[in-house]
């Protein structure tokens, strides 16, 4: 019975298959197919072995049966127009598991033709997705939130009692107001902060609009803290693209900002002298916050870094430059040592007020830093070069001139008559 | 496992040796825990298996410590596939190079990714539905159970029968296939070379889909090209190029099939092709010319051939050792040509010791000189803003410093030769330096920053001012680079003027905005830079010479000389090799 179940069954295989599968399988085959396969002879086939009764190419029966009538329509081959072909290609990658977006608009299509190689298409598509990912998400929040609101509402309904109280519930408005006060005397008093908005044309799109975002952080944070900067945005060309980006964030505000808008240049504005350009190229290192200079931040994101962009701008202007001294107060981990630019402007919003550099240095990333400069880890660092210096006994002398300036003079000996490092190190922590 | 008496952790042992995924368990934990969550960047050293501190995650004692009672292990699945998951390079025993890759990051990164989805372990037999079903509900995330499960056949290589009894269960229970599931078992199918799946395949796919994407393509292509269907890869490539650029590896099958059946014009006519598109060729497409032509006599192809060696020449690429093998060995059955071919090393002299050819000069022409200076002040000096490097007015001082003095024989990089010895004094240093090459009666021009002017430990004026009668001196600003400079002043003397300085200029090559300016910047540098021995111990500096010919294939007519790469090792711009193929006509 076996032997014969096998043979039919090789046959079956062999024979029909094949050809059907060459000839795109004809209806009543596979009727044929199905009914010798399932027949009840076969089914009684060898229990012990559950592969043999396995009909491996059913897979791709079923996958061209249901598809006849779909074949007909597609099988015309119409000349794609790029766009549709585009369309398709994006569908296509999204069925094979890449990070493409599910729903892509023309205007981004165009942007994806556009892009100039493969690699960049992928990172845009990527973005794209991951964009749509926080949407999805961020709307699903919302909802949940809607939810457990309503719930709430339907509980306090029941019991509704009358609350007593002295203020009425205007909270947002009356903050705004005192915020929107404090801005306007910025206005008058305040000390001038400047946005230097000439770098457009070294920014890819994507980072201007990160720029702006930056941007409309910082002036928020300024116009929340308790002694606003007076904001200036110079080189702010009309209908340049921070501006159509601006008006996209603010719209209507736009125009209510308390803020200084001009398309002149800063050096038209205020007097040189007064004037620090803050870059992180700077040789030079800011010790303490000046309360009556005028500071100018570059706003420029560079994501592709370009090192010494805004310091040519300052320059060309014969501007006095300076950078935060991250290296004196922070331990550095990792990463560049430009801040973006609402990092910036709580760091000198926070020295404004207090002039505690370690305060306004906690707004640096976590990630970036390991630590503040503490007074131990720098003496550390100190006898550790001492110590280098001893072992290898070069310019001894300069090194003890060095050194009685910063120690005590039995320290100095005693440390000089000890050889040993180990110990050199124990004294130093003492 | 202390418990366990002898007999039973040796029937553990083999067990589990049986399941190959707990391995790395017995072996070591730490080992098993990373290979959870390896970003998918070829970045990463080997050597971060070892270390448990950065990548390593909480050990999910589930996956670790748990016998499995069922077949399948089930362990977390980040349900993350990369972008190129589906179309990966399956690992073939042969390495890919290309003059841009290096072949041991991607051999570490195929170690990588074979842990990567170190999950489950597929069946060994077709399993029926029921039996798919039942893993499936066992398995952790029920939705990917699928993917996770072609991912790992693919890996574990797996016999097609059981992927397609896993086809057939899905068929069954969805009536469809997701795409993606059968662009896995395609992956599986070209792993394994079964054309005919490829083609079912293929028919099943254009049926359903109106266009394929670029993964399924690069699939389909290697699979067809490979067999002896592999005309059908070359319509597929049209179809490709209706939609989208072929990637080069799309050629690269295609040129290969062509010339594995001696198809030489049809190769040829795709590798122009390639070429007219912006595409790089791979080396290995390079070598099967000279692999598939061997012993042929015919002239055209001969020309393509040398035009090959030319685009080398041109692109400076070095073959490495198999390709420079081919090379020589289809010179040697040039029928009728009697061409022999030695391996050689050659020395400073730039003399070939096998024919006592001597190699090109490096020197450039006056008009490559020119265009190379032009380039220079344009692209590295001004890009995109004179400010960033220089200023106008600095630049133009410097300029008239130049003119009024040529032309020097030495240019020196005062700051970067005063850190030679980082014991010494700096200003000690440049002085020795000065010193050094002033003896023969060079004219030298030493530039530095201001900051060298101010009496300072290191900088002692009263050195300062010996040195300055020995050599011309400029000092830029602070924060203005003085490479350019140098660069600047050795290229105005003339083609004699050399430099010196330890710098590689790697950022300045990057400053210049085409391939060919920047091939040209490299093979000046070669020829001009003068760099100290790093092992010069005592009082004096040593200075290795430049070198004097020039590193690129190069030929007589009669006589070619290759140089070629001889270990895979990744070599840095600014190295070339010692190691030449010298082939000669008798």
């Amino acid at each position: 019975m076996q032997s014969v179940n096998m043979l039919l069954k090789n046959f079956v295989r062999c024979s029909a298959f094949p050809f059907a599968v060459q000839h795109g399988m004809k209806k009543d085959l596979f009727g044929l197919c199905r009914t010798l396969i399932l027949s009840p002879c076969l089914k009684e086939g060898s229990s012990h072995n559950p592969s043999e009764k396995l009909d491996l190419d059913e897979w791709k029966k079923v996958m061209k049966s249901g598809l006849q009538e779909v074949s007909e329509t597609v099988s015309e081959h119409e000349e794609l127009s790029t766009l549709a072909a585009a369309r398709e290609t994006v569908e296509m990658w999204r069925l094979a598991g890449r990070s493409v977006p599910e729903n892509i608009s023309e205007d981004q299509l165009k942007t994806f033709i556009e892009c100039p190689s493969k690699s960049s298409k992928k990172k845009y598509l990527k973005y794209l997705h991951l964009k749509e990912l926080y949407k999805k998400n961020d709307k699903r929040k919302m909802d949940e939130k809607r939810e457990r609101r309503l719930e709430t509402q339907d509980k306090a309904s029941k019991t509704d009692e009358i609350k007593r109280n002295s203020f009425t519930c205007l909270w947002a408005n009356a903050i705004d107001k005192t915020h929107n006060w404090r801005a306007a005397q910025a206005m008058v008093f305040g000390q001038p902060l400047v946005f230097d908005m000439s770098f457009e044309n070294d920014m890819s799109p994507r980072e201007v609009t990160n720029t702006v975002r930056q941007i409309v952080l910082s002036e928020g944070c300024n116009r929340k803290s308790v002694d606003p900067f007076h904001i200036h945005f110079c080189n702010l060309k009309e209908n340049s693209q921070y501006h159509r980006e601006f008006m996209k964030y603010y719209r209507e505000a736009w125009d209510k900002l308390l803020i200084t808008v001009t398309d002149q240049c800063y050096t038209n504005v205020f007097p040189k002298d007064k004037i620090i350009y803050l870059t992180a190229d700077s040789p030079k290192v800011m010790k303490t916050f000046d309360h009556d200079k005028i500071y100018i931040i570059g706003s420029m994101v560079d994501r592709s870094i370009k090192t010494g962009v805004s310091l040519a701008q300052a320059k060309r202007l014969g501007l006095e430059t300076a950078c935060l001294p991250l290296e004196k107060y922070l331990l550095w981990n990792t990463g560049a040592k430009n801040l973006t630019l609402d990092q910036m402007m709580r760091i000198l919003l926070t020295l404004k007020d207090t002039g505690d550099w370690r305060k306004a240095l906690e707004f640096v990333p976590k990630r970036k830093y390991c630590g503040f400069v503490g007074r131990s880890v720098h003496e550390l660092k100190k006898s550790l070069s001492l110590m280098n210096t001893l072992k290898h006994g070069k310019r001894q002398e300069e090194v003890r001139k060095q050194f009685a300036k910063n120690y005590s003079k039995k320290l100095t000996q005693k440390l000089l008559e000890l050889c040993s490092p180990a110990l050199l190190f124990q004294k130093c922590f003492c | 496992m202390a418990f366990f008496s002898q007999t039973r952790q040796q029937g553990m042992q083999a067990l589990l040796g049986k399941w190959r995924i707990f391995w790395p368990a017995l072996r070591c934990q730490q080992l098993f825990a990373v290979s959870f969550n390896i970003p998918n960047s070829e970045k990463v050293s080997y050597f971060s298996f070892m270390t448990s501190s950065g990548t390593a995650l909480p050990v999910d004692s589930k996956g670790t410590d748990v016998f499995p009672t069922k077949k399948s292990a089930e362990i977390e699945y980040e349900g993350e596939t990369g972008w190129d998951e589906e179309s990966k390079k399956i690992s073939e025993e042969k390495l890919h190079f290309s003059s841009s890759e290096a072949p041991k990051k991607r051999l570490v990164s195929q170690v990588l990714s074979r842990h990567k989805f170190a999950k489950v372990q597929p069946p060994e037999k077709p399993l029926q539905a029921e039996e798919w079903n039942r893993l499936r509900e066992n398995f952790q995330s029920p939705e990917i159970f699928e993917d996770v499960m072609f991912n790992s056949m693919v890996r574990c290589n797996s016999p097609i029968d059981v992927a397609k009894s896993l086809l057939t269960y899905v068929a069954k229970s969805d009536g469809d296939i997701r795409y993606n599931l059968l662009i896995k078992y395609l992956a599986l199918c070209v792993q394994q070379q079964k054309t005919a799946e490829i083609c079912d395949v293929y028919d099943i796919m254009k049926i359903r889909f109106k266009i394929l994407e670029s993964g399924a393509y690069n699939l389909l292509i290697r699979g067809l090209s490979n067999s002896d269907q592999w005309r059908m890869a070359l319509t597929l490539l049209e179809e490709v190029k209706k939609i989208m650029t072929p990637s080069r590896t799309n050629y690269e099958s295609c040129i290969k099939a062509a010339s594995r059946h001696q198809e030489m014009n049809l190769a040829c006519e795709l590798y122009h092709e390639m070429l007219a598109k912006d595409l790089v060729p791979t080396l290995d497409v390079l070598q099967a010319f000279f692999d598939f032509s061997r012993g042929m006599k015919d002239a055209e192809l001969k020309k393509e051939l040398f035009g090959i060696l030319l685009y080398l020449r041109e692109n400076q690429i070095h073959p490495h050792r198999t390709f420079m093998r081919s090379i020589k060995l289809w010179f040697e059955s040039i029928p009728g040509e009697n061409w022999r071919g030695h391996l050689t090393n050659i020395k400073d002299s730039g003399q070939c010791p096998v024919c006592y050819h001597q190699l090109e000069d490096s020197d450039l022409t006056e008009r490559e000189y020119n265009n190379l200076r032009e380039r220079i002040i344009t692209d590295v000096i001004h890009g995109s803003d004179t400010f960033r490097k220089t200023s106008p007015q600095e630049f133009e001082a410097f300029q008239t410093f130049v003119e009024d003095r040529l032309p020097f024989d030495i240019v020196i990089d005062g700051l970067n030769v005063s850190h030679i010895k980082p014991r010494k004094m700096q200003c000690e240093n440049l002085f020795h330096a000065v010193n050094c090459l002033a003896k023969e009666n060079l004219r030298l021009l030493v530039l530095g920053r201001k900051h060298m002017l101010i009496n300072s430990s290191n900088w002692k004026q009263e050195i300062m001012k010996e040195m300055q009668n020995k050599a011309d001196f400029f000092f830029a600003e602070n924060i203005s680079e003085d490479d350019a400079f140098l660069l600047y002043a050795t290229l105005r003397s003339g083609k004699h003027c050399k430099f010196v300085t330890r710098d590689f200029l790697r950022d300045h090559k990057a400053c210049l905005s085409d391939s060919l300016t920047r091939h040209l910047f490299r093979k000046w540098q070669r020829g001009h830079q003068i760099v100290f021995s790093p092992s010069a111990k005592g009082k004096h500096i040593k200075f290795l010479p430049a070198f004097n010919y020039d590193c690129v294939v190069q030929t007589t007519g009669d006589t070619w000389h290759i140089p070629y790469k001889d270990t895979f090792e990744e070599r840095y711009s600014y190295e070339v090799p010692r190691k030449w193929l010298c082939l000669k006509q008798k």
